[in-house]
């Protein structure tokens, strides 16, 4: 790549000016990871003065083979890839379409972009309440929306699925709004000339829309799409606060969490298993890493037919 | 020019090394006769009651005590363990507020993780508290129980609650001519009245699931009264979940589950529960004696009482209250404030203190003098005497044990998935059984 | 001609474009309008009247709630904390992601490529909440703001953000600034920062929010009372045995305000209309 600011000396000044951020990424994030996936090899407490002892894979065989509690960390897996196909598909969907309609000079769009910004604002635990108190069974706002159709349900109480599938729409109410705003500021780059010249074409507002806004806002249709599914995966908040540790609709994000701080069951027994928790939360950053990187690979290769 | 990259990449390892090395330099205690200026660090749960009458003990304690400041920290109970670990390590805190002080890992549990009090204990990091004379202050039944290990007295315990009990309607009892139950049947009849006039017999927190649990708990302890017995008879095979006996507590489960609860209830959080209750729709209301407080800040004129659930038709079976010993003081191993927190905790166990507290927080106390003054606290004093210590306070399950190893009612339609007695008890063991042959 | 095409069009008598999109603006506001509401109405009830009833009306409108939660809370005392925190831990951030993205995303450094992966990858890094914890008691910054900030100027979200924006810059521009003698590091403060605003704007609101709404490293890494931040404050309404949710909606409420200014303000850069098209020069 052609570099244009000077040679010598100043060449080096944009690796000076990379080196604060590396640094600091390499030092609190990276550094503590690694130390993570160390930690799974052993039995380590985290306390200080604890014995530690090097136990090779035996964290990783617990939670890939031993006993029933194994096909239950599976079927854990297979709820999170569902959960993750589901809230991608539609948050990145919705968040398109919301993000097109406010980015048109529309009176009253900066109170909506508002409006649906907010549970971002609130945070997952207020997110968890508002929703509680919203579908409560009893006399809540939902329930009596539903009296009106002669129907009732028990929401998050509900049989697992339907629970489950009520943490789906939650967690897309309460994140379709950074979707949105990272494809409003995604379709700032597109300019007014460029939808001009298509309507003097007379294309409708749908061939505007996919042959004109659609592959010109590549860029961020791939950051979201990355964040999307990067955090459906790692999803744990929503759950814990919404249905609890409950048999049949716990998720990877939860499972680990529920380790981490001894809240694995009704037992009361609570220890400090960072060894475990470490290898249960690998085995989580492996999955994410493989899909992950798998998607980035084929919006990469998208982004470079479209856009040279 | 990498050399320039990693010249400066040096130097900020080097500057973040001198900035450590600084800043952890520890100051030198002193060891003269005039107790010095010096800050007591207390680490204590969110439980309103608990955290208002510690500001004010904590007042008074520094009134009395001028050279002492206490910093009292309060964390949400679900991070108590972790904020435990990191305050520990850092040599940050002095007294540590503590839970489940009781199951300690057993001979016959093979490869179980011993849980975290005994971790930190064998760790090193608490102190032994066996020769100090506020430990006499407290009955020993809770200092053996939740205190003890290995000998050595590291908790003084603060008080019991119970959780095997049902709240009961008063008005809506003497209204209908229902009869305050005492045996399974005598509990099936009121439920069955008071569903034929409309009123729902029960509610309860299901949507969090171990409401449900701790509710039917009179049904597991009028079987097996001896609940210490019955992990060890899980572990060695004796006892099974889908055995004779445990079948028929499977099947009262179901009851108690599917035409004892009101419609919803798989839907009413925790928190709402004793409003519910409160708002007198409800006629009863399995739960713990927590729910005391929030019964009467509810519905302050409310009438209400508390009776063993009874899980046995055999009224003498159903005497018992299951339930745990709750927090208790630990003092940090390397504290450099020994005397001070050795002052601290014998000014708490000072027996009026300890009165004032358990009154504030409505626990059964451990201390043998103290008095039952609160409402609850009325409500459970006939029973005691036959206090017991719940299951899940020993048990500790197997790794690779199923995520339905356990003697829970909610595995039941409308709250979990299950209709049939017979087939989820196979299922119950089957999960245990798969993580008891996994350990072997 | 393109006058012509364009009052034909707006002699259209109804306009079913606009009229559908109000109408599917409307039925997303009622869905996040609804349960939003349900937390203004709790903030007006008093804790009685929840407990009995927990959805119902607030007839009450009891006011007190935001007092004593203003109080109890200790807003005027941890708001400030808060503000410190995250002012300036986003500021560090943006300016040092900047500066990674900038030349990653126009491959001015060796192993661009490389680079963008790894900071890909950290988005998917396990928690290390404990090699953490020891990481910052060991640089003896453990009850230390200055440790506390460290935390959050990293984020590699923001790095993805940046990056796939910068790349809509044409690079014709580099050339051009370069050729008139401008300097790297002016050229990115300059002129690259004003044409990304947008992405600056949303990697802001997103990382302020992050570090506003934190509530377990406070719990964990700041020990002193007087470094609480504002979150920690709110634990006086949560309890083992049922919370005050009145008091903690209403908490909340207030809670929110400062970043929901932020957005409000900045959000005139994330979308500032179709105006800033000379991005595509």
């Amino acid at each position: 790549m052609a570099y244009y600011f000077g040679s010598k000396r100043s060449r080096w000044t944009p690796y000076l000016l990379l080196l604060p951020g590396i640094f600091f990424y390499v030092l609190i994030a990276l550094g503590p990871s690694i130390a993570t996936s160390v930690y799974s090899f052993t039995n380590a407490t985290g306390l200080k003065g604890a014995q530690i002892d090097w136990i090779g894979l035996d964290n990783y065989k617990e939670f890939l083979f031993m006993g029933q509690a194994a096909k239950d960390n599976f079927a854990a897996l297979g709820r999170t890839l569902i959960f993750c196909f589901f809230v991608t598909t539609i948050q990145f969907g919705l968040g398109l379409l919301v993000a097109v309609i406010i980015n048109q000079n529309l009176k009253g769009r900066n109170i909506f972009r508002t409006l649906y910004f907010m549970p971002v604002i609130l945070g997952a635990v207020i997110q968890g309440l508002i929703w509680s108190l919203f579908l409560f069974p009893l006399g809540g706002p939902m329930a009596r929306i539903l009296e009106l159709f002669g129907a009732q349900s028990e929401f998050l109480g509900g049989q697992p699925a339907e629970a489950f599938a009520w943490v789906i729409v939650i967690q897309i109410w309460a994140n379709m709004g950074t979707t949105m705003i990272i494809f409003l500021s995604g379709l700032q780059t597109i300019g007014a000339e460029m939808y001009e010249a298509a309507r003097i074409d007379g294309a409708s507002s749908w061939q505007v829309f996919a042959n004109v806004t659609w592959p010109l806002l590549t860029p961020s249709v791939n950051t979201n799409l990355t964040l999307n599914i990067i955090g459906s995966l790692q999803a744990w908040q929503l759950f814990l606060v919404l249905l609890g540790y409950r048999n049949g609709t716990q998720v990877l994000g939860y499972l680990i969490y529920a380790v981490g701080f001894g809240q694995t069951s009704g037992s009361v027994t609570s220890s400090f298993r960072q060894g475990y928790a470490a290898a249960a939360s690998i085995i989580l950053f492996l999955l994410v890493l493989v899909i992950g990187l798998g998607v980035n690979y084929i919006l990469k290769r998208r982004e470079e037919r479209i856009m040279g | 020019m990498f050399k320039k990259m990693y010249s400066m990449l040096a130097l900020l390892m080097v500057l973040s090394m001198i900035l450590s090395a600084c800043a952890s330099t520890p100051a030198p205690s002193t060891g003269s006769d005039t107790p010095e200026d010096l800050t007591l660090k207390v680490l204590v749960h969110q439980n309103p009651p608990m955290v208002a009458f510690m500001e004010e003990f904590n007042k008074k304690f520094e009134e009395k005590y001028p050279y002492i400041t206490v910093d009292m920290s309060v964390v949400n109970a679900n991070d108590l363990s972790t904020v435990t670990q990191t305050r520990l390590t850092a040599n940050d805190v002095d007294v540590v507020d503590m839970f489940g002080f009781a199951n300690a890992a057993q001979p016959y549990m093979s490869q179980v993780d011993a849980p975290n009090w005994q971790q930190l204990i064998d760790a090193g990091l608490l102190m032994d508290l066996s020769d100090q004379p506020f430990v006499k202050n407290y009955d020993e039944a809770a200092i053996q129980d939740a205190g003890t290990y290995n000998g050595k007295v590291y908790e003084i315990n603060l008080g019991r609650v119970s959780y095997s009990g049902i709240y009961y309607n008063k008005d809506l009892f003497t209204a209908n001519n229902v009869k305050v139950p005492t045996t399974w049947s005598e509990l099936v009849t009121a439920c069955e009245t008071f569903k034929s006039i409309d009123i729902p017999c029960m509610t309860a927190g299901g949507k969090d699931g171990w409401p449900i649990f701790v509710g039917a708990y009179g049904l597991i302890g009028s079987i097996y009264p001896d609940q210490e017995a019955l992990v060890e008879g899980l572990w060695n095979g004796t006892i099974k979940w889908n055995d004779a006996k445990s079948l028929e507590m499977w099947e009262k489960m179901q009851v108690y589950a599917r035409d004892m609860m009101e419609e919803g209830a798989s839907g009413i959080g925790g928190d709402a529960a004793p409003g519910r209750f409160a708002s007198g729709a409800v006629a009863m209301f399995p739960g713990g004696t927590w729910y005391g407080p929030a019964i009467e800040e509810a519905q302050p004129s409310f009438e209400w009482g508390y009776i063993p659930f009874p899980g046995s038709d055999n009224a003498d079976d159903n005497k018992y209250l299951f339930g745990k010993y709750d927090q208790g003081w630990a003092v940090a191993a390397n504290t450099p404030n020994k005397d001070a927190a050795m002052l601290y905790l014998a000014e708490f166990s000072d027996p009026e203190n300890y009165q004032a507290f358990v009154d504030a927080v409505g626990f059964i106390p451990t201390q043998p003098t103290a008095q039952l003054n609160t409402a609850i606290g009325k409500e459970v004093a006939p029973y005691l005497e036959n206090f017991r210590v719940g299951y899940e306070q020993y048990w500790i399950a197997p790794k690779g044990a199923g995520q339905f190893a356990n003697p829970w009612a909610s595995y039941f339609k409308p709250f979990g998935t299950d209709d049939d007695p017979k087939v989820l008890a196979d299922k119950v063991q089957a999960d245990l059984q798969s993580g008891l042959d996994a350990v072997k | 001609m393109s006058t012509m095409t364009k009052s034909v069009r707006n002699k259209k008598p109804v306009n079913w474009g606009r009229i559908g999109s109000y109408l599917i603006l409307i039925i997303f506001a009622i869905i996040y309008l609804g349960p939003l509401l349900v937390l203004v109405n709790t903030s007006l009830k008093t804790m009685p009247s929840f407990m009995k009833d927990a959805t119902g009306l607030a007839r009450e409108l009891h006011f007190q709630n935001f007092v004593e939660a203003w109080t109890k809370a200790n807003f005027p005392k941890y708001l400030f904390n808060s503000l410190i925190y995250t002012v300036s831990a986003t500021t560090i951030y943006i300016i040092t992601a900047v500066f990674v993205s900038f030349p990653i995303a126009r491959n001015y450094v060796k192993f661009s490529g490389p680079l963008l992966t790894l900071f890909v990858i950290a988005l998917f890094l396990p928690p290390a909440l404990i090699p953490q914890f020891q990481l910052i008691l060991n640089l003896g910054l453990y009850n230390n703001p200055i440790g506390y900030i460290m935390l959050f100027i990293v984020n590699p979200i923001g790095i993805v953000i940046l990056v796939n924006y910068i790349k809509s810059v044409p690079k014709e521009l580099d050339e051009a600034a370069a050729l008139d003698g401008c300097g790297y590091f002016r050229f990115v403060w300059s002129i690259v920062i004003p044409l990304i605003k947008p992405a600056i704007a949303t990697v802001v609101v997103l990382h302020a929010i992050g570090i506003w709404n934190e509530i377990i490293a406070p719990t964990i890494y700041l020990t002193s009372e007087k470094y609480y931040p504002i979150t920690r404050g709110l634990i006086v309404f949560q309890g083992v045995y049922g919370s005050n949710w009145p008091n903690l909606a209403a908490a909340v409420l207030m809670l929110t305000l400062p970043m929901l200014i932020l957005f409000l303000f900045l959000q005139r850069y994330i979308i500032s209309g179709l105006t800033s098209g000379s991005v595509k020069g």
